[in-house]
């Protein structure tokens, strides 16, 4: 091993609490760095995966706010404005459109539980091609008095194919004819019913709340949505892209929040790193005397004091990335808690890759807050701290 | 073993501090000559000049005006570079508080000039000097784990690990107990009977008096003692 590393590790383990503390803050820092990194990875990731879900190119609603419809998309949020399903026959005219599936988003309030789950009104003849991924125990509901549960909501209530669930009001009872097997998307905490049953149940006849698309092919969805544009005033058109972005977007601001205090938390860090190298360059000024007198240059005083820097931060990055990953479950529900909306998942992705990045780096400002203490320590002279 | 090396010499060696508007002459014309094997005590009061003179032969510190030359080099032009090489490999220095890394056992310690040279650790050679300063089981400790005169003999061991041709000490037993003493005067003479040059500065009589030339110090000028002993009683009662 290069000596100036055993030299290096060896003054480590001699002020111990000095340099335990140092790696410590390090690691601190590093590890918040890592987890939010690797959140910020899982999230986009998620979200990429939780959008493809959804099986559909992309969406008609009500003019609105774009981020009203992301969160239609994502958590089945309820708008106010409503289409009608005369619109869906123009929707499915233009030639491209695999299939157009009349949705209708509302709240349905659990007596029992003091709940309000989101629940969602489909042509349940549509469910083979809109959603190919879902699995389901038991079957889809086709009469009024029916609903499919999520996988979480059925877990919640303990409800199991052929329990009844009651909604609404005393005495409105439904059958659960079918449980969906995990999809690790917001879905897995709604509820779905016929189409025509929704509207009943809310007073709303032939009311919509979107009409979600499904083009043959990806290249003809810029087509169908200009077509539809044209067709169809007063209604929005968003492309998955679109929510994408939007979500997206939100989400980058936070980032940027976060990764600012991150960077902060990293510098003062740093800064810890260079204070700790500069006492120990101070209490080791009569061995670096004796060291240039007994035929160390001032390069190898130099490098002894920045290899020392290195191997702090070094072992501060490993600790870090492993308390990162250690911790990454407590991070996840912490972010779940402030951010308002966090795809399913596991949302922290400890990358390897991203791992070694933050490893590296760490080196890298090893190797930054170590010049100046070592510049420091290489100018020691030996006759001022020894008596010879 | 060692090497036979060329003397330490100085030619009219002056070395002037100034402190203000003031000068303090430490050491005025000094001239002298060390041949190798010579085994040399400089010895004198505080404050007389004794530890600057040994940093200008050490080359830790320029003399003001004259000419040094350790191994045959004249070392007052020559560049940090250039005398970082001559302390590594010509000098070997003794201290009185023996200066050892805290973090390094003792073999570690004696190897460290080694490191600084980009040299291999010779294990034969390593268990020749463990040997001759009688630290073969000691090898393994660290200097909070040794007695005084087992950490002098570290140092010794340390500062003769490069073959140098001079070992410059520092009072080096001036931390011990008579024993270690008498243990640490028997190794410097074991070294200097290899040939190897020694100048030692000492407020000991008995350490003087078992060298073969001594320098007395006064106010910065050197002049030979004949009669040690004398000189010594004369110190004391002044």
């Amino acid at each position: 091993m290069n000596p100036y590393v055993v030299l290096a590790w060896k003054n480590i383990r001699r002020f111990r609490t000095r340099s335990a503390l140092t790696i410590f803050a390090v690691a601190c820092s590093v590890g918040v760095l890592f987890s939010i990194l690797s959140f910020h990875l899982g999230f986009e990731k998620n979200l990429e995966k939780e959008i493809e879900k959804t099986g559909l190119d992309f969406m008609v609603v009500s003019k609105g706010c774009s981020f009203e419809v992301a969160s239609l998309v994502l958590y089945g949020a309820v708008l106010p404005k409503y289409l009608d399903d005369g619109l869906l026959v123009k929707v499915r005219e233009p030639e491209g459109v695999e299939f157009a599936t009349p949705i209708l988003v509302g709240q349905a309030p659990n007596l029992k539980s003091g709940r309000v789950d989101v629940v969602y009104g489909m042509d349940m003849a549509d469910i083979a091609t809109a959603k190919p991924e879902w699995v389901i125990e038991g079957t889809a509901p086709k009469h009024f008095n029916e609903v499919l549960m999520g996988y979480l909501l059925a877990e919640q209530y303990k409800l199991k194919v052929g329990d009844e669930v009651n909604y609404f009001q005393e005495g409105s009872n439904f059958r659960v004819t079918g449980v969906l097997k995990r999809l690790n998307s917001q879905e897995d905490s709604a509820m779905f019913m016929p189409i025509h049953a929704l509207q009943k149940i809310l007073g709303k006849p032939g009311a919509m709340t979107s009409i979600g698309v499904k083009a043959r092919h990806f290249m003809m969805i810029e087509s169908i949505r200009d077509d539809l544009t044209l067709k169809i005033p007063g209604v929005q058109i968003i492309t998955m892209g679109q929510v994408r972005e939007n979500i997206s977007g939100v989400v980058a601001s936070s980032r940027a929040l976060t990764l600012t205090i991150a960077i902060v938390v990293a510098m003062v860090s740093v800064i810890g790193v260079v204070n700790s190298m500069l006492i120990s360059v101070f209490a080791s000024k009569r061995e670096i005397g004796v060291m240039r007198a007994i035929g160390a240059s001032r390069q190898d005083i130099f490098l002894w004091t920045l290899y020392e820097s290195v191997v702090i931060l070094g072992l501060g990055g490993i600790t870090g990335i492993l308390l990162g990953i250690a911790g990454s479950g407590l991070a996840e529900s912490m972010v779940r808690k402030i951010i308002p909306y966090v795809p399913m998942g596991d949302t922290i992705h400890s990358e390897p890759r991203l791992a070694l990045s933050i490893f590296l780096s760490s080196l890298l400002i090893g190797v930054l807050s170590g010049l100046y203490p070592a510049w420091k320590s290489s100018r020691v002279r030996p006759i001022e701290v020894i008596n010879c | 073993m060692l090497n036979k090396c060329p003397v330490v010499r100085l030619e009219g060696v002056d070395k002037v501090y100034r402190r203000g508007a003031e000068e303090i002459h430490a050491l005025k014309n000094i001239n002298l000559t060390f041949s190798a094997g010579d085994y040399v005590s400089i010895i004198g009061p505080s404050g007389s000049g004794k530890t600057t003179l040994l940093n200008i032969i050490g080359c830790l510190d320029k003399a003001s005006r004259g000419k040094v030359e350790v191994g045959g080099l004249d070392t007052t032009s020559l560049r940090e570079k250039e005398l970082v090489r001559i302390r590594r490999e010509k000098i070997g220095f003794v201290f009185q508080q023996f200066y050892l890394l805290p973090g390094l056992t003792v073999r570690e310690n004696i190897a460290l000039p080694l490191t600084f040279s980009k040299r291999p650790v010779d294990e034969q050679r390593m268990e020749e000097i463990l040997k001759l300063v009688g630290l073969q089981g000691r090898a393994g400790h660290k200097p909070n784990q040794l007695s005084g005169g087992e950490m002098q003999r570290t140092a010794i061991a340390r500062a003769i690990v490069n073959n140098p041709c001079v070992i410059l000490a520092d009072e080096p037993t001036g931390n011990l107990d008579v024993n270690s003493r008498e243990r640490i005067y028997e190794l410097l003479h074991d070294l200097n009977g290899k040939g190897l040059t020694i100048v030692l500065v000492t407020h000991d009589l008995n350490a003087a008096e078992r060298t073969q030339t001594t320098f007395a110090m006064t106010d910065g000028m050197l002049h030979p003692v004949d009669d040690v002993a004398d000189y010594f009683c004369r110190m004391k009662a002044v």
